[in-house]
């Protein structure tokens, strides 16, 4: 095995996390909480845009950005507390997923996800166990399931 | 204390959300790391990637244009660049298997999965550099050896232009 280059950079020893770099990041990414809310405001907005140009236009362009945008959501909601804008954003690429041609995305359910998500955020929902969501959620998760399962 | 001289890394950071960037960078400075390069999307990771030539490179996998994915593959088997071992920790949303496996295929050290936390950043950190994967050449892959547990057991047929290249460096 050559020798490990990185490892002779940074020297170091294995021996577990450090603890003490681990709080000092935690610590860190408090400060940045007050922002978080924002952030997922900034990417529901740009969710709410790539609908509106999706509903005008149903080109595989338009389909991409609005799926990116859900993609974002999903990845990042949770980080910024707000998991289940998270979870309906992950139903969403779901069904995005499963129904690649732009034509055949069916709007209305597109629609019930953009809508749920605007409702969960503006409602500052950010319990992970908030009935409601959940429901809401479950819902459109169920609907996904059939619309995949037709287009398979 | 690990005593790992992190200021002496430095990384790139590739992601098209602001927001992910800033909480990425964030927890890379509390960690110690000064030198941290940022980029929005893939061409230009690619500039700034061969003008500071980082130790690692921490990559969003979807964005518009050139993919995380089509990065790292360039990354890898491109003449231009600057370093084709240089760490690759996969940040993304996507958790499935398939996912994960076409990660692998295109040349990535490892797969972090969103949402992040400080812990996972901190575990792949560690991961690149106390544990660096011999990289391995077949005719359709060049990168980290992707027989990550029980390499020695394996019994297929043997595909790879040589046994093993470098560590990553």
């Amino acid at each position: 095995m050559p020798p490990n280059m990185l490892k002779a950079k940074v020297g170091g020893s294995i021996g577990g996390l450090d603890m003490a770099a681990i709080k000092r990041a935690e610590a860190a990414v408090e400060t940045l909480k007050s922002d978080f809310a924002g952030w997922v405001g900034d990417d529901v907005e740009r969710l709410s845009a790539c609908r509106d140009r999706f509903a005008k236009k149903q080109d595989a362009a338009a389909r991409d950005d609005l799926f990116r945008a859900g993609h974002d959501i999903k990845g990042q909601a949770t980080t910024f507390e707000f998991p289940l804008v998270a979870r309906v954003a992950s139903s969403l690429c779901k069904l995005m997923d499963a129904v690649t041609a732009p034509g055949d995305v069916p709007l209305h359910l597109v629609d019930a996800h953009v809508s749920a998500i605007r409702i969960i955020f503006r409602d500052g929902i950010k319990d992970s166990s908030n009935r409601m969501a959940i429901e809401l959620a479950e819902e459109l998760e169920a609907r996904v399931v059939e619309t995949c399962e037709l287009a398979a | 204390m690990s005593g790992y001289r992190f200021d002496r890394l430095k990384i790139l950071v590739v992601d098209d959300s602001a927001h992910m960037r800033k909480l990425v960078t964030t927890i890379l400075q509390a960690f110690g790391i000064i030198q941290i390069y940022e980029a929005g999307e893939g061409d230009r990771a690619w500039t700034v990637l061969r003008d500071a030539n980082p130790d690692v490179v921490i990559l969003d996998w979807m964005m518009e244009g050139m993919s995380g994915l089509d990065l790292v593959k360039l990354i890898r088997t491109s003449a231009q660049t600057p370093n084709p071992f240089v760490p690759v920790i996969m940040l993304t949303g996507y958790t499935h298997i398939d996912r994960v496996r076409q990660a692998r295929d295109a040349g990535v050290n490892e797969f972090l999965a969103k949402p992040v936390s400080v812990k996972a950043i901190l575990s792949r950190l560690i991961s690149v550099i106390e544990h660096p994967r011999p990289f391995v050449r077949t005719k359709s892959y060049f990168g980290p050896c992707r027989r990550r547990r029980g390499a020695d057991e394996y019994r297929g047929p043997e595909r790879r232009v040589t046994a093993d290249i470098a560590a990553v460096g």
